[in-house]
């Protein structure tokens, strides 16, 4: 067993090297599992022994591939000391090179700056050899003169330019002779400057310090509403002891004084990847990271955002409507910054109530509601979640919807100050008192002289039925009206509202079917206490029947441009109770 | 199930065959319907022969499982024939709207009938709406004027409408009024002479005309209801309230709620019933009302306000109307502006009429 690598042959066992190339020779091998007994009645005998030949030979399988496996591990460890060893050969051989460079750099540079300085000198003294060679000639030029003018047999002529000529003669006798050397002959040798030199030599046997590690961008889903899972790799071969991540949130707006920096905060760890805890929801951070080993500290990573996911939507329960092929869901953000988008999650519940494991998604809804196509009779349960780039929130509570009828509430905000709505939201009272200052309706879209509200039906034009439970005694008005149905003016009365009204005069029930002021005239001698409202959009009526009778009051034929909402108003005091979620009894939409 | 094997027995054999596939059958208890819807006339006579049982009968009229003529319900009742002799026949609204004329047993004359087919009986039985047309109409009037084809046909609705009394019986003063006598049998069985042998209209609508239907047309014998137009109106209201759950939905135009307080009911009854007011409230919706026990009602009336004869204090709806909010009797009394008396008026509001009846009839 031995392996060719690169021209040197290595022996991959070795006996003595290891404990666990020992392995004990397997047991029992005297007995021949080979040996035929003759004894054929001796059964018991021959399966013992074909069971201990079984059992001898999986062991020594066993034994085989441990031994494989043990051959595979060395073979990587070997592996590895190569690559490591070839490493530290290019890094040696770089770190030498850049020594011998720095070397030879200097030595060029003090080489020429002897060459400039003999230069320098030599020039010196040049000049000064000129100038000597100048005072020279000068001094000869004089005594020349000086001797030629002695030489002059004109006494007169003589005499005139002597003076000048002594006068000179006498200047360059007092002139001193420089005779000193302009320059030093010795060249200086400044020491030389080899620290760094000296440092890189040093170095060759330290480990560096590490390169900047590169931080992952943010992973899909690994952000939770208050933590963030961060990763960062190193793409070289540095040593690393432990890295530093830095945090610290980013702010929406700079704040006003510019100097109250978000706080940094820090979390030191071993591994490469780490998780931070204790954040806001919805909330982006800025990240880095560095990695330190004895040498010192890496540059920081570049930064990198990421973003916490949002909290989990608030699904406004009585707000949510639902008829028997829709509902419309709205609810709450959760959140104080905006989020990217929301994600509607429903399933089914079976008839037992357990609900069913299918859950089917509306992804990127943009705003806070959703209008869901469902199948009738059916029961539903709707969550939301919120999505940013962090991923999406955990679920809302859920709201359950039946899409067995139309199910609505009333729409608060358009009651009349004197209307009180009960806790369960379905029964309207006027009550006889007085009304108070501080109740006047400061709401835009509340009714003012009609003691009157809407209800929210969902927008979808199909067909909708609802009950209406009222007393003996009680005045009332029914119907539908549009969204925009004046709140100032009584129901009935103008185009955007269609009611039936119930009027008690000395104990005779009078009843009108009101639109646009006008009624027909009709008599109904049962007076009706549930009254059953048909609205059907495709063929534009809207009918009246009195439920325990199952007898059909009246129709209105009125093509609704608009969606409409159920209205209701008291005309005195006393209340009535709206009835829905109901399917539509056969003979409303016949 | 068995099978039975129809055969016309004629000493004159006839040309036209009955056809198996027109002929309905259904086996109740022992009764046995059948009908004919096939264009053919004149089949007055059936032999029916029954394999493998032979139907005994008591009246002696059969005899060794061969029965002849047709049956009746109970075999002891007198030997009627069911035999209808077809008029008209026209395609309307994807239905039939016919006439058929009869031998009545109770008016003791050849009567006529209109009635109208639905598409869907054609394969299906279908309930009936009995129509009551009113002072001096035939059952030409309403299937020519008052529009109800295109709703019964769309509410599978078997729309019945007899004629408005006997005819040609030659009884003195017959054709004197308008509103008494021909055209004017007011819906009562008269007691008083010469009117009492023919003029029992109440007996004919209620009880003869009704087994007729079911014997010849592919009825729901217990789906019926009823209604009609003035004196028809009336007629309607009064078999409603007479019979209690027979009708499964009653309805009116510009009916005559109050007889006994109205000249034409005074002179009808009087006429007809004789001089004991008494004996007139048995026929007068009102005073019905007011006694009235059974299964709820739902009554539709319509009244067009320009109606000359609401103005003549004929039709008297209110009293109708006090004595069922009195008695909790649910009433709609719808008044029209505008409208009066005329079949434009039933014509204007038949398919409301027709979908009331149709949410009972069709339940």
């Amino acid at each position: 067993m031995e392996a060719n690598r690169g021209g040197r042959t290595f022996q991959r066992f070795s006996v003595n090297t290891n404990e666990s190339l020992h392995f004990e020779p397997c047991e029992d091998t005297s007995s021949s599992p080979t040996g035929i007994e003759h004894d054929e009645d001796n059964v018991f005998m021959k399966e013992e022994n074909e069971s201990e030949m079984t059992s001898i030979r999986n062991r020594l399988q066993g034994k085989v591939a441990e031994m494989e496996n043990f051959a595979g591990h060395l073979e990587e460890i070997f592996l590895t000391v190569e690559e490591n060893f070839g490493r530290q050969e290019q890094h040696l051989e770089q770190h030498y090179n850049d020594v011998l460079q720095t070397l030879s750099q200097r030595h060029s540079e003090r080489a020429a700056g002897l060459l400039e300085e003999k230069k320098s000198k030599m020039e010196a003294l040049y000049s000064q050899l000129l100038s000597c060679g100048q005072a020279l000639d000068a001094s000869k030029e004089l005594i020349e003169t000086a001797q030629e003018i002695y030489r002059t047999p004109d006494k007169r002529v003589f005499l005139k330019t002597v003076i000048p000529i002594i006068k000179r003669i006498e200047m360059f006798a007092k002139e001193k002779v420089e005779l000193t050397l302009s320059t030093k002959l010795e060249f200086e040798t400044p020491p030389a400057d080899l620290s760094d030199v000296k440092t890189m030599m040093d170095s060759i046997n330290a480990v560096p310090a590490p390169s900047a590690p590169v931080i992952n961008p943010q992973m899909s889903n690994s952000a939770t509403q208050t933590s963030l899972r961060v990763c960062w790799s190193l793409f070289s071969d540095d040593t690393v002891e432990y890295y530093d991540l830095y945090y610290r949130p980013v702010l929406e707006d700079t704040p006003a004084d510019g100097f109250c920096e978000p706080h940094v905060s820090t979390v030191k760890v071993k591994e490469t990847h780490c998780t931070v805890t204790d954040l806001l929801p919805n909330a982006q951070y800025e990240l880095w990271v560095t990695a330190t080993n004895t040498t010192g500290i890496s540059p920081a990573s570049e930064k990198a955002l990421y973003m916490t996911v949002p909290s989990p939507p608030v699904i406004k329960q009585r707000e949510c409507t639902s008829c028997p092929d829709a509902a419309l869901i709205r609810w709450e953000s959760g959140n104080t910054n905006p989020v990217d988008s929301y994600t509607v999650e429903l399933s089914e519940m079976d008839t037992d109530g357990t609900q069913s494991t299918v859950t089917e998604s509306i992804v990127a809804v943009p705003t806070c509601q959703c209008l869901i196509q469902l199948l009738s009779g059916r029961r539903y349960l709707i969550s939301v979640r919120a999505v940013n780039v962090g991923g999406p929130s955990d679920k809302s509570d859920p709201v359950y919807i039946s899409t067995s009828g139309t199910f609505f509430y009333f729409l608060e905000e358009t009651a009349h100050p004197c209307l009180a709505i009960s806790e369960d939201g379905f029964t309207i009272f006027y009550g006889d008192e007085e009304l108070p200052i501080s109740a006047i309706a400061l709401d835009d879209s509340a009714f003012t002289r009609c003691v009157a509200i809407l209800g929210d039906l969902i927008p979808v034009r199909a067909r909708h039925y609802w009950e209406v439970e009222v007393d003996e005694g009680t005045e009332f008005r029914i119907g539908v009206a549009y969204e925009d149905t004046e709140r100032n003016s009584y129901l009935g009365v103008n185009a955007s509202s269609w009611c039936m009204r119930h009027i008690l005069s000395s104990s005779r029930h009078k009843y009108e079917f009101l639109h646009n002021g006008w009624s027909p005239d009709l008599r109904i001698t049962v007076h009706p206490v549930r009254i059953g409202v048909a609205l059907d959009y495709d063929r534009g009526t809207l009918s009246f029947f009195n439920v325990n009778l199952e007898q059909h009051l009246h129709t209105f034929q009125c093509h609704f441009r608009n969606y409409v909402q159920p209205c209701f108003s008291l005309d005195n005091p006393g209340s009535l109770t709206v009835h829905n979620a109901i399917e539509a009894p056969e003979y409303t939409f016949i | 199930m068995n099978i039975f094997n129809i055969s016309k027995a004629h000493k004159k054999p006839l040309h036209a065959h009955v056809e198996q596939n027109l002929l309905n059958l259904s086996l109740l208890n022992t009764d046995i319907y059948w009908s004919n819807i096939s264009t053919a006339s004149c089949v007055s006579d059936y032999v029916i022969t029954l394999t493998p049982t032979s139907l005994d009968c008591a009246d002696g009229c059969c005899s060794g499982g061969e029965v002849s003529g047709s049956l009746a319900r109970n075999c002891d009742s007198p030997r009627s024939r069911m035999a209808l002799t077809q008029v008209s026949s026209n395609k309307c609204a994807g239905g039939f709207q016919k006439v058929f004329e009869h031998e009545s047993v109770e008016l003791k004359c050849k009567m006529k009938f209109a009635v109208y087919l639905p598409p869907k009986a054609e394969t299906d039985k279908c309930p009936v709406l009995y129509w009551l047309s009113g002072l001096t109409c035939t059952e030409q009037n309403f299937i020519t004027k008052a529009g109800s084809q295109l709703p019964a046909a769309e509410h599978g609705l078997i729309i019945v409408a007899p004629d408005t009394s006997p005819r040609g019986c030659g009884i003195e003063g017959e054709d004197e009024s308008w509103d008494f006598g021909t055209g004017a049998g007011f819906y009562v069985d008269a007691t008083q002479e010469p009117w009492k042998t023919n003029y029992r209209m109440y007996s004919y609508v209620t009880e003869e005309l009704p087994k007729l239907i079911n014997a010849n047309f592919p009825t729901v014998p217990d789906r019926i209801s009823i209604s009609g137009h003035s004196m028809g109106g009336h007629g309607a209201l009064i078999c409603a309230l007479k019979n209690p759950g027979r009708y499964k939905a009653v309805s009116a135009f510009v009916p005559i709620c109050n007889p006994v307080q109205c000249p034409w009911g005074q002179k009808a009854f009087g006429g007809y019933l004789g001089s004991d007011r008494s004996t007139w409230e048995a026929y007068d919706a009102t005073v019905l009302a007011a006694a009235y026990s059974g299964p709820q009602l739902d009554i539709l009336i319509d009244q067009g306000r320009d109606d000359q004869f609401l103005s003549a204090s004929q039709l008297l709806p209110d009293n109708l109307i006090a004595v069922c909010s009195e008695k909790k009797i649910p009433v709609v009394f719808r008044l029209q502006p505008g409208y009066d008396h005329s079949y434009f008026f039933i014509y204007s509001f038949m398919s409301d009429h027709i979908k009331h009846h149709a949410k009972y009839l069709n339940a």
